[in-house]
């Protein structure tokens, strides 16, 4: 049988798929070795000159990018609607922070080991045989432990929780409405003082990354290749998953789940390996996030920042690969720049794109020329009638 | 004959009575002066435990201006002796302000007798000292037992019971001789018996621990406690006796209230919950439409309120009519506000996706989004005021409990809209049309019924419901652009929970986390009880996925 047929064809795209990886090629050119050069060879006067702040900015994209890239994994090509992939992000992002929090060392506010939440509520009373250090925050003290962590602590909630949703044949919008109380639930919790996370104010104050200074120019811009990397390997992760034998069963749970599990395979087993990988993939994102940002608090994890990332999916193109990355990089620019100088209507904006979109475009960005194409077809006067292409099936 | 003159006597007796009022304000002023220019502390304070009796505002004026340093002395340049006055009125835009003899009660006056305008600033405080205050705020708290106030009586009362000191005795039991109301009288014997424990005569308090147990008065329970552990208690048998049946009856007493206080916070959140949720079970539940836009829907309702409430306020006035009534016209308006915008909604955005429910999901989103921006942008990012009517608001006290009459009304409410919807959808041909549309549309549609109407209708009322709820959630929280957010996550849960179709499942669902909750409340605090219902609510979902009153179908995709 030849299965490399229907392997190598991924969903909804059809002629543009052989130009990608080219585009993908320049734009990871662009990414990785340009734009760092014109922050750190090019001289701050020249009108190349990319400065400092602005890499960040982008660094900043490039984890949303993974984030969607995430929620794509799930949503665009297994059908699950997860309202808590930000949940791992921040996971992600807490575990690295914690590690960060502790080389604070004695250069915080209050000149202590322990960093300056753990001062002023008190944590010295609460666990005085380490010093104020609750007993979970020391193996952070090491760098690899906390890596670990980034890897470990998504994989770990998502396979508790993907198991006792899937096990249980949660599908559809109950999914997403349980993912959302799980969210919700933990950002309740972060929220709370004596969670011994920072609570309202989460972590941040960071002061070194690895030994290095988090706030010199070469730090930064180490960080800023690190996450473009990253988001380099996820993307082809998801590429090279497409196009084997999984990605084909993805894509058919996503279609008829029903028809797959009388196909006797367990989709639940599937599901909750594509949950995991989706949660890892989150928490990686986060853990670049954090010392590019500065900060990690509850509000980062809430359910609305998880529907913005499903936005940044939808608007891109859920389904394809490149859809995602384009949707988070673009509605991000568009939000910093809106944020700025519209605050007032950006929520306007945003909520009226996800309108049109959903209603529109359910292929997002990408899907415009298919669809351009489906239409000038449907207007040519056709040798043989050609069927419209129906919306692609939720 | 006798039977005439004791009347007589009495008449005469009422026709003197004013003057010798007059007169005994006019020595209860002397006293006060006396007081104020006393030297002797000893002395200051006893004149000042004298005033007990004394009737005269002013008199009653001067002593809290004293006690808060307001009362000042004036020394006449002439030489006469100074003299204790208050000041008249708020200051002008001088700083300048009138001031009041204490002795007579009329205004200063200078030299050529214009009235004199002091600043506050260049006057001489009349001193007090700790024991002095003191004194003076155990004279006001007497007067205040005598206060027509009921509300003020009882406050006073029970801040003198709890001082525990004899001396105030005598008054209390006066008070109890003539009062009349039963609530005032339950706190006088309360005072009186807590002050007699205090005291040292062994058979009062052993009759005190008595009526303090008849009394049911929860308030010396802690007292109570201590004096069981105490050695003087311990020391003597009868006494440790009484104690220990009084606490038995009190702990009683309070386990009770407590579970009753539980089971109607309970059921009071119960009946938000079901209000709040009950639009989505229709939407949700029965049309499968996964409407994040809920809670704003919600929201529309509460703010419709608001502007009923102004509009009667420009109608009919700050008080009485305004105020009061504008919640019965709010109730159908915010049902027919927030229908509107369901029916804009469902007609703009929803029909199209019918078939993609993630998709509807998503979109509805987007509106909630905007629906909170406009109301952000029409009555700004902070919290508006929605006042209760009064007949909403005050409680209403059973065995120590208090019941709300606000959260009273949301039970009522609550199984109100639930009847409604049960008669709509049992009884009218909607309904019945509503029922044959969700189980299933093509048959329904080849029957005849118009189904693009029904669903229109169906959408609408379930929106008008959720406006309803907006419309008493109004009366029990804030009232903000966020108002939706809070309820969307909990209402999902219900009907998740309750089962997704099912009227009875929604309202067991909304009893069951209502109740848990508040149950759980004491222990865990609010937010560990809210996340540990939520975890609770994804474990039950474990055994039974479909909830809680699962329809039953044959359909694989349910």
């Amino acid at each position: 049988m030849k299965s490399s047929d229907y392997i190598s064809a991924p969903p909804g795209t059809g002629n543009p798929a052989r130009r990608e990886p080219w585009v993908v090629a320049f734009i990871a050119v662009l990414g990785l070795v340009v734009l760092p050069l014109m922050n750190g060879a090019v001289p701050e006067g020249s009108a190349f000159h990319l400065s400092t702040f602005q890499l960040g900015v982008f660094g900043k994209y490039l984890c949303y990018a993974v984030l969607a890239l995430g929620v794509n994994l799930l949503w665009g090509q297994t059908g699950i609607l997860s309202l808590g992939q930000c949940l791992f992000f921040a996971l992600g992002g807490y575990a690295l922070g914690m590690h960060l929090m502790l080389m604070i060392g004695k250069l915080g506010q209050y000149h202590a080991d322990i960093p300056d939440f753990m001062v002023f509520l008190e944590f010295p009373k609460r666990y005085p045989s380490s010093g104020g250090l609750p007993p979970h925050w020391i193996p952070f003290r090491n760098p690899l432990f906390a890596m670990v962590a980034v890897v470990a602590v998504p994989a770990i909630v998502g396979a508790a929780f993907g198991w006792l949703a899937f096990r249980s044949r949660i599908k559809g919008v109950y999914f997403s409405i349980l993912s959302q109380a799980l969210t919700y639930a933990a950002t309740l919790l972060f929220f709370r003082n004596d969670f011994t996370f920072g609570g309202n104010n989460g972590l941040t104050d960071f002061k070194t990354v690895l030994g290095y200074d988090v706030n010199l120019p070469s730090t930064k811009r180490a960080l800023y290749i690190a996450s473009a990397v990253l988001l380099l390997l996820v993307y082809g992760f998801c590429r090279w998953l497409t196009t084997t034998k999984f990605g084909l069963i993805q894509r058919a749970i996503r279609d008829s789940e029903n028809r797959v599990l009388f196909s006797g395979y367990a989709t639940a087993h599937f599901k909750l390996f594509v949950f995991v990988m989706a949660a890892v993939i989150a928490g990686l994102g986060g853990a670049l996030y954090v010392p590019q940002v500065g900060i990690i608090n509850p509000s980062d994890m809430g359910t609305d920042k998880s529907l913005e990332a499903v936005v940044w999916c939808a608007v891109g193109g859920r389904g394809s690969i490149v859809g995602p990355i384009l949707g988070a990089i673009g509605v991000n620019a568009l939000k910093s720049y809106a944020t700025h100088s519209y605050a007032e209507q950006w929520p306007y904006f945003l909520g009226i794109l996800f309108i049109l979109v959903t209603v529109f475009l359910p292929d997002g960005l990408v899907g415009i020329p298919a669809r351009i194409r489906s239409i000038a077809s449907r207007l040519r006067p056709a040798a043989q009638p050609t069927e419209p292409t129906p919306p692609a099936a939720p | 004959m006798r039977a005439f003159r004791v009347p007589r006597l009495l008449v005469l007796a009422l026709l003197f009575l004013p003057l010798l009022a007059v007169r005994a304000d006019d020595a209860a002023r002397g006293k006060l002066v006396r007081a104020i220019l006393s030297e002797d502390a000893a002395e200051q304070v006893s004149l000042v435990r004298e005033l007990v009796a004394a009737d005269d505002p002013l008199v009653l004026q001067s002593l809290s201006a004293w006690r808060l340093g307001n009362l000042y002395l004036w020394s006449p340049t002439d030489g006469t002796p100074a003299f204790p006055f208050v000041l008249d009125g708020a200051a002008d835009t001088d700083g300048k302000s009138g001031a009041l003899r204490i002795s007579d009660g009329t205004a200063l006056k200078d030299a050529s007798g214009q009235p004199v305008r002091v600043v506050v600033s260049e006057l001489t405080v009349a001193d007090t000292s700790a024991k002095l205050r003191k004194a003076i705020k155990t004279v006001l708290d007497l007067r205040a037992v005598g206060d027509p106030d009921v509300r003020v009586r009882i406050d006073a009362i029970v801040k003198l019971g709890q001082e525990q000191e004899a001396g105030y005795l005598p008054d209390l039991e006066r008070r109890l001789a003539i009062e009349k109301e039963p609530t005032v009288r339950r706190s006088l014997a309360e005072a009186i018996a807590f002050t007699k424990l205090g005291g040292d005569d062994r058979a009062a308090r052993i009759a005190a621990v008595k009526s303090l147990s008849d009394l049911r008065a929860i308030n010396s329970l802690a007292y109570l406690r201590k004096l069981r552990g105490a050695p003087a208690t311990v020391a003597d048998a009868e006494l440790a006796k009484a104690v220990e049946a009084a606490l038995a009856v009190l702990d009683d007493y309070e386990r009770w209230g407590n579970l009753f206080g539980t089971a109607f916070r309970g059921f009071s959140l119960a009946a938000v919950l079901l209000v709040a949720s009950l639009g989505l079970a229709i939407t949700f539940g029965l049309m499968g439409i996964i409407n994040m836009a809920h809670g704003e829907l919600i929201m529309v309702g509460a703010y419709t309120a608001y502007v009923v409430q102004n509009l009667f306020r420009t109608w009919f006035g700050t008080t009485g009519a305004g105020p009061d009534l504008y919640f019965v016209a709010a109730l159908p308006a915010s049902f027919v506000a927030a229908a509107a915008v369901g029916l804009v909604l469902e007609r703009g955005i929803i029909r199209f996706l019918y078939r993609r429910p993630l998709e509807s999901m998503l979109a509805t989103w987007g509106v909630s989004l905007v629906l909170q921006q406009v109301f952000r942008h029409i009555f700004g990012a902070a919290n508006v005021q929605v006042g209760s009517p009064s007949w909403l608001s005050g409680s209403y006290v059973v065995s120590d409990v208090l019941l709300a009459y606000n959260r009273i009304f949301v039970i009522g409410f609550a199984f109100a809209i639930v009847g409604l919807t049960y008669l709509l959808m049992t009884r009218t041909s909607l309904g019945l049309q509503i029922r044959a549309v969700m189980q299933n549309r093509a048959m329904a549609s080849a029957l005849g019924v118009r189904t693009e109407r029904v669903n229109m209708m169906t959408f609408a009322f379930g929106s008008g419901l959720a406006g309803m709820a907006g419309c008493c959630l109004s009366q029990i929280g804030n009232v903000g652009p966020g108002l939706g957010q809070n309820y969307v996550v909990d209402c999902f849960m219900i009907v998740v929970l309750g089962g997704v179709g099912s009227l009875p499942g929604t309202v067991s669902a909304s009893l069951g986390v209502g109740v848990t909750d508040q149950i759980l409340q004491p222990w865990l605090g609010a937010v560990m009880g809210k996340i540990t219902v939520l975890a609770g609510i994804i474990l039950f979902l474990q055994w039974r996925p479909a909830g809680l009153f699962a329809s039953r179908g044959r359909g694989l995709e349910g």
